[in-house]
Order: structure tokens, then sequence, then C-alpha cells
């Protein structure tokens, strides 16, 4: 772990390199612990860091450093209940609504119905919240179905969409642009309910 | 009732308020009014505590249908009241069939009007404050109606002539080494603190983008972090661009450090195509400056 000055009332904590599901326990953790701190405005979390707003009239950079640090290394005295859940995401995939079905079986030399079983079989966590409200960043997708994004956005993809970038999965909450490969779609609609360290699963139904 | 009726909406307005806080981590960004320092003195004027207010651009004219009291702090967009030029940073003692008008821009970009008690609203996620992108509150538009508490006259309050900002001046702005700014080389840094910035056109309340010398970061993307209020992010094209109120909280390109809170507020009221340098500062004094600038507004943040 290593603590960062990031603004002059923001710090970042990096918990490590990469993406693993051991850092994001431990961003998690970290969240969860500093959230009981008083004077922060806010807390981010992403895949390897936690971003930390604090009150500038409470604490100077370096006093809060300190702060974070000693409440992070008691935390094995605090008892990490993990409130986490598993969300079902019923999900049609077909080539009329994933439009870019086609496109993640033959970039990954797959048939159609190979593609669905690995994306199902899988059971995501959520990363991070961002890029718009209620945007989960779901990891890891199977390597057998990594696709890079669109190389030119589209302007418009459908709320519900399921897509994939990279090794990530997502449903768009909105109508939103976005350069990710749509392979399906969710009526699902419970989009704040998702919280970083969720784990999610999608469902096949016809 | 009483309040304004909306004649015209200008290039753009919206309701803010000083922000909306604790939501990052579900993806909601702080939006709130982009010049916090006229926002705040509008609050101040009228002994308002974080209520809202109409933060706008030129065209906007509005209709009182009672007697009210406002503030009007920020750009100079050419205030008239019944089409009588009055000055702003300042309060002022509207009667019922007034019509208040900002028909050209003289200086600045963004105007702030304020009413005693703010307007009557639903507050979302803690805050009055707009944010289009994630379906929170409107543009105003021709025909709103915003509702107003009646109140008793309120005495007229001046800001300081001294305290007043002069928009036309050359931006020399702050910022804080931070975040990855290993990954931008001495000539690198040293290229970004001796060139001159060109705002452009693609600058709105989500972030401003500016025009100059390229700026190299040694890696092109990293994985996606949370992005603080002011951070420079540096993408592929090495073009700068300044991430302010309506940022997404997240991002993954390399930032070479952060602007000084206060210096975003400036930042606002610059209009496209104007030249703006930097400077760096330290951490201690920069908390310096905010710790003073908090106190001197305390009472209109509470």
């Amino acid at each position: 772990m290593h603590i960062k000055i990031s603004s002059v009332d923001t710090l970042i904590i990096y918990f490590g390199e990469g993406i693993s599901q051991e850092i994001l326990d431990q961003v998690q953790r970290a969240y969860r612990v500093l959230k009981s701190i008083e004077g922060i405005i806010d807390l981010t979390p992403s895949y390897n860091s936690l971003l930390l707003e604090y009150d500038i009239m409470l604490y100077d950079y370096q006093t809060i450093q300190k702060r974070v640090k000693e409440t992070l290394l008691q935390k094995s005295t605090h008892t990490s209940s993990s409130t986490n859940k598993l969300i079902k995401i019923p999900t049609r995939y077909n080539q009329t609504l994933g439009i870019d079905l086609k496109r993640v079986a033959t970039l990954n030399k797959l048939s159609i119905q190979e593609v669905i079983a690995l994306h199902t079989q899988t059971i995501y966590r959520v990363y991070a919240i961002g890029f718009m409200v209620g945007f989960a960043y779901l990891a890891t997708v199977p390597k057998q179905i990594i696709t890079p994004r669109l190389s030119t956005p589209r302007a418009k993809v459908p709320k519900g969409s399921v897509a994939i970038a990279e090794h990530q999965t997502a449903i768009y909450p909105k109508d939103s642009a976005g350069g990710w490969n749509i392979i399906g779609h969710t009526e699902f609609d419970d989009f704040e309910s998702f919280e970083v360290g969720d784990s999610v699963q999608f469902v096949e139904v016809v | 009732m009483s309040g304004f009726i909306v004649l015209n909406s200008g290039i753009f307005a919206t309701i803010q308020d000083s922000g909306r806080y604790g939501y990052t981590d579900r993806g909601v960004c702080h939006s709130g009014a982009l010049d916090m320092y006229a926002y705040l003195w509008s609050q101040m004027l009228l002994n308002n505590h974080n209520a809202n207010a109409i933060e706008f651009m030129t065209g906007l004219k509005l209709q009182a249908t009672a007697s009210l009291s406002i503030a009007i702090t920020g750009a100079n967009l050419t205030c008239k009241i019944n089409g009588v030029t009055k000055a702003i940073w300042q309060t002022h003692s509207l009667a019922k069939g007034d019509i208040i008008s900002f028909e050209k821009r003289v200086s600045g970009q963004r105007g702030y009007l304020a009413i005693k008690g703010g307007f009557v609203l639903e507050k979302v996620y803690g805050s009055y404050a707009t944010t289009l992108k994630e379906g929170i509150g409107m543009k105003l538009k021709r025909g709103d109606f915003l509702n107003s508490l009646p109140i008793d006259s309120f005495p007229l309050h001046r800001v300081r002539p001294s305290e007043i900002p002069e928009y036309q001046k050359p931006l020399l702005l702050r910022v804080l080494l931070s975040y990855q700014e290993e990954y931008f080389s001495a000539k690198e840094k040293k290229k970004f603190f001796h060139s001159d910035y060109e705002i452009g056109l693609q600058s709105d309340r989500m972030g401003y983008r500016l025009q100059g010398e390229p700026i190299n970061s040694s890696k092109k993307d990293i994985i996606s972090e949370g992005i603080a209020y002011g951070s420079i992010q540096i993408p592929q094209d090495g073009q700068p661009i300044l991430l302010l109120k309506e940022r997404q909280t997240l991002g993954g390109y390399p930032k070479i450090g952060t602007l000084l809170t206060i210096d975003c507020y400036k930042i606002a009221q610059a209009t496209i195509g104007s030249k703006v340098r930097f400077e760096t500062i330290e951490i201690a004094e920069a908390q310096k400056k905010m710790q003073t600038f908090n106190r001197c507004f305390r009472t209109a943040f509470i």
C-alpha cells in the first residue's frame, strides 16, 4: 500500500499493481474501515485504488495520512463484515439485441453459443462504479472472450445493453454513447443497488 | 405565488448549489456551481446557507411575480432591471412585474442569481445541483416558474470592490504536482509550465480542454481511478484537460497534477480562446490558501 497526494484536499491510496480479487478485497476493506472516520467527505474506490477527500479544516495532508495509515493497520481488529451480495441478471443474448455478438464470436474464433456459455458461467465482481451513475465495471471475463473496444464508439447504446470491453463486462444503466461490444440485453433496472465488491452473474433467458 | 417566470433561459442556465458530496462511490459526480467564489458571495450577500442559485450565461430574462430580494454575482452580462443597467456583486429588491435581463456579455462567462432563502425545489442525494448527464434537474427553459418563499424586504449588501475579480486578466494557475507526475519527464514538465495554453472549444461544466504544446507521458493509460476536482489529465494527443465539477468519477488517463481548487473557480469564468499559464505550488502552501478561503466563506457553507 502506498499513499499519494492527489489534490489540495484528496489523497489516493494504491493497494497494488494490476487487477485481482485480492487487491479488490483490500480496497473494499479499506473503504469500509475509512468510511467511519470523521471528516471524510468522499471515498471513491476503484480496481486497485481508493480516492479519499477529506475536510481540510480538520486535517492537513500529514495528519490525514497518519490517520489513514493507523486506521488501516488496525484493520485486523475490525471485523470486516462483508455486506457483498450476489446479483443475478436475466439476459437475452441474440444478434438483434446483441449487435456485436457475432463480432465477439468471430474475433475469438468461437460459436455464438460458446460466447454465451462463457459469459454466463463466470461470477463477476463489481470492481468499480463510475463513468455514469450505476455503471458497474464487472471483471474478469474469461480470457477466451476478451474483446477490444470498438474503434469508433457508437453515439447511442440502449439502456440495458450487456457489453464487453477487454477483460470487463457491464450493463448500460441508461442510453449513452459507448464503445463496448454489445452482446445482449437485460430488463434489470435496479442499478443503484450495485456496490463495489458485489458478485454478479448473467443468466440466459430466451 | 412568489418567484420568477423564465421569459428567456439564454444560452444555458441551471440550478446549482455547492454540490453533491458523499456519493462518488456510486458514480454520482459532485456537480455544483462552477465558480464557487461567485456563488458563495451570492449566498453571503443574502445571508443564505448553501441555498440554490441560478447559474446562467448570456440571454437570461426573468420576471418577478412578487416582491423579491436577490443577489447577483459572477460574470458581467449587463444586468438590467426594467431596461435600466444595474450594478452586480450586490443585492437588489424587485417589485412584482419587474423584469431582470442579462443580454450582453462584457466579461466572464457565468453569472449567479440567488434569492433570499433559495428557490423551493427538491434535493436529490442531498443537493440541488443540476447534472444533466445524470438526469438530475433540467436546463431552465422559457415558461418555467421558479417558486420562492415570500420574504420581507432585505437590506442592500455589496461586495467590496477590492473583492470583485477582474475576469479579463490573464490567468496564472497554480498546480500541485500529484498522481502520475512521475510519468512526465523533467523536459515534459518544463514544457507544461513554460507554455501558453489556449482554452479550446469543447469546454464546459465537465472540463476545459486546452490547446498548446502537447505533453508526452511515458505511459498512455492507467487502471481507472478516482478523479479529484481540478485534475489535469493528459490524454494520448498530449493536450491537457482540466476536470471540473461535472467530471466523471473515474478515469484512466495519466494526470500530471491538480489545479488548486480556488483556481478552478477562476477558470470557470475564462472564455474560449483565452490564454492560461501554469506554475507549481507546494501542498503546505496550497492547503493554507484553501483554509483561508474556507474561513472567509464559513457561514455560506453551513
